[in-house]
């Protein structure tokens, strides 16, 4: 797999670059560390959420580090662990114009901070809603998200969330 | 050890705010704006033996070099747009200590879009996490949500901080350095603005341009035999936050909850006593977290304090009194240096036609 590879213009086999030079949005691109992302990805593409584990401070940590933010646990004491999938919406904006150009043929969309029932937070695109929800900007913060995952390319996986109906979720992680 | 009136800025230099910057560098800038502060402060430039700049794109020692400064203390503030505010508090340590006499603290922004905007930024998370969502313009996307987050939280409206946007834009009339001059807008103006994205609408966020500012700091007893009405630093806090924001634990509060607390204490005044504010402005929502995290108003009251209260340079209680960065325009790196030197000037009683009467204790958010 590459990483760093904004385009998708380097990719060898000719099924995988017809498949890509139509998707025309930014795939992910590391500029700090490939390596240190890389599971977060592998998981992406088997429609799993991965997230680093800081267990000896019982706490997730994203996006994926080096080291624990705040207690700077070394990063083979973080632990690659699956997680639910569920969060909620922290706060979102309905974007009408995107500095992406190929992102303005979809506007109005909602890019949202989700907080994971695990703790940690990512940004993500927010489907299903409908035409007068978004209108009306009905999203509210809480709404309940799963997460679902689109094949944007042979390679990359995007993360992205579905508006679910569930109970209360679990309480996060507490501090032992 | 304290501010505490120790330091005190005696000149100031501004250029006018413009779209681009054709045809002009960051130390060509720079030395418009020194040159200015320079006669402002009625120093001459042999005086000058200390020098701040931003940092990153102006290396103090060749903007030194560029000006033909001989200094012997030299550093760069390295905030981004807070780098003309933190400089000052750099250069209020500096010639309190004797390390410098008189320091110049000089920030500029070039910009010419057919070179690009610096979309791409300096390492970081952005790239691989967000980019691919489709993140609304520069900073929009972190702001349309905390404006989303402090209306469900407080009950904040669209149509209470529009009031930030026309009343600032009525202060930059008449100011020959303000982008925005000549072209009043009214609330109903920006209630008819465009989204940008829900619920920031176009006139409620900053016009990215180019430009320069500069200050002269000098120890107190230096300021005392200055022409200029010297313009004490009597305290002074830097906060930080999250540059992303996503994982702090609770995006609706500002660093200045941290630092204004240590801006008070060290000055020995309160809220209570400021007289006007000089506050960052890159969107309404931002300066309105940030003047209920400086205590000026309780937090989650600020929908309701524009509501009410008159903000333009006529009315009780002046904020951005020169335009703010909304519509004086965001010369980029010296955004909130702006700030600073209008601050400075309302206070020096140079402020000409928006020149407020109260002009004795400001607070600064730059």
């Amino acid at each position: 797999m590459t990483y760093g590879d904004g385009g998708g213009a380097k990719k060898a086999g000719k099924k995988a670059s017809a498949e890509e030079s139509s998707y025309n949005k930014p795939l992910p691109r590391a500029t700090l560390n490939p390596e240190v992302s890389k599971p977060f990805w592998d998981g992406t593409k088997k429609h799993e959420l991965w997230i680093q584990y800081d267990r000896r401070n019982n706490k997730f940590v994203f996006p994926p580090r080096e080291v624990s933010p705040g207690d700077l646990t070394p990063m083979d004491e973080l632990e690659w662990t699956k997680v639910s999938g569920k969060g909620r919406v922290y706060s979102y904006t309905m974007v009408y114009q995107s500095v992406i150009p190929a992102f303005n043929e979809d506007v109005p969309y909602v890019n949202a901070t989700i907080q994971l029932d695990e703790g940690v937070r990512m940004t993500g695109n927010v489907l299903g809603l409908t035409e007068k929800q978004k209108t009306n900007h009905e999203l509210r913060s809480n709404q309940r998200v799963e997460a679902v995952f689109d094949d944007v390319t042979p390679d990359w996986t995007l993360v992205k969330w579905q508006i679910i109906d569930d109970e209360e979720p679990p309480a996060p992680p507490s501090k032992e | 050890m304290s501010f505490r009136g120790e330091a005190a800025i005696i000149g100031i230099g501004e250029l006018p705010t413009q779209r681009t910057t054709l045809g002009r560098s960051m130390p060509g800038l720079l030395g418009d704006a020194a040159r200015l502060a320079i006669h402002d402060a009625h120093i001459k430039i042999e005086d000058v033996d200390g020098i701040i700049t931003e940092g990153g794109d102006t290396y103090p020692a060749f903007v030194a070099e560029y000006l033909g400064l001989r200094v012997r203390f030299a550093t760069g503030s390295s905030m981004m747009g807070a780098s003309g505010a933190t400089g000052v508090a750099l250069a209020s340590m500096a010639v309190m200590n004797g390390l410098a006499n008189y320091v110049l603290v000089c920030i500029a922004q070039a910009r010419n879009p057919a070179l690009g905007g610096g979309a791409e930024g300096f390492p970081g998370h952005g790239s691989e996490f967000d980019f691919p969502y489709g993140p609304a313009a520069g900073a929009n996307n972190g702001y349309g949500q905390i404006y989303q987050r402090h209306m469900e939280l407080y009950g904040t409206t669209q149509e209470q901080l529009a009031h930030v946007a026309s009343n600032q834009r009525f202060n930059a009339q008449g100011n020959p350095n303000a982008v925005f001059d000549g072209q009043p807008i009214t609330h109903q103006d920006v209630m008819d603005s465009r989204y940008v994205n829900y619920p920031l609408r176009l006139l409620e966020v900053v016009m990215p341009c180019g430009g320069a500012a500069a200050v002269i700091v000098t120890t107190a007893e230096r300021a005392a035999a200055s022409l200029n009405k010297p313009v004490y630093v009597l305290g002074g806090g830097i906060g930080l936050d999250d540059f992303g924001g996503m994982q702090k634990p609770e995006i609706t509060v500002s660093p200045v909850a941290r630092s204004a607390p240590i801006a008070f204490n060290m000055s020995g005044y309160s809220p209570r006593d400021i007289e006007f504010a000089e506050f960052y402005d890159c969107y309404t929502i931002l300066e309105s977290m940030c003047l209920e995290d400086a205590g000026l108003v309780p937090k989650g009251e600020i929908g309701p304090f524009f509501e009410s209260t008159d903000t333009t340079y006529k009315g009780e209680f002046p904020i951005n009194t020169d335009g703010g960065q909304l519509s004086a325009g965001q010369p980029g790196l010296a955004g909130g240096f702006r700030h600073v030197v209008e601050a400075a000037r309302q206070i020096m009683g140079k402020a000409g036609v928006r020149q407020i009467e109260r002009n004795d204790l400001g607070l600064v958010n730059g």
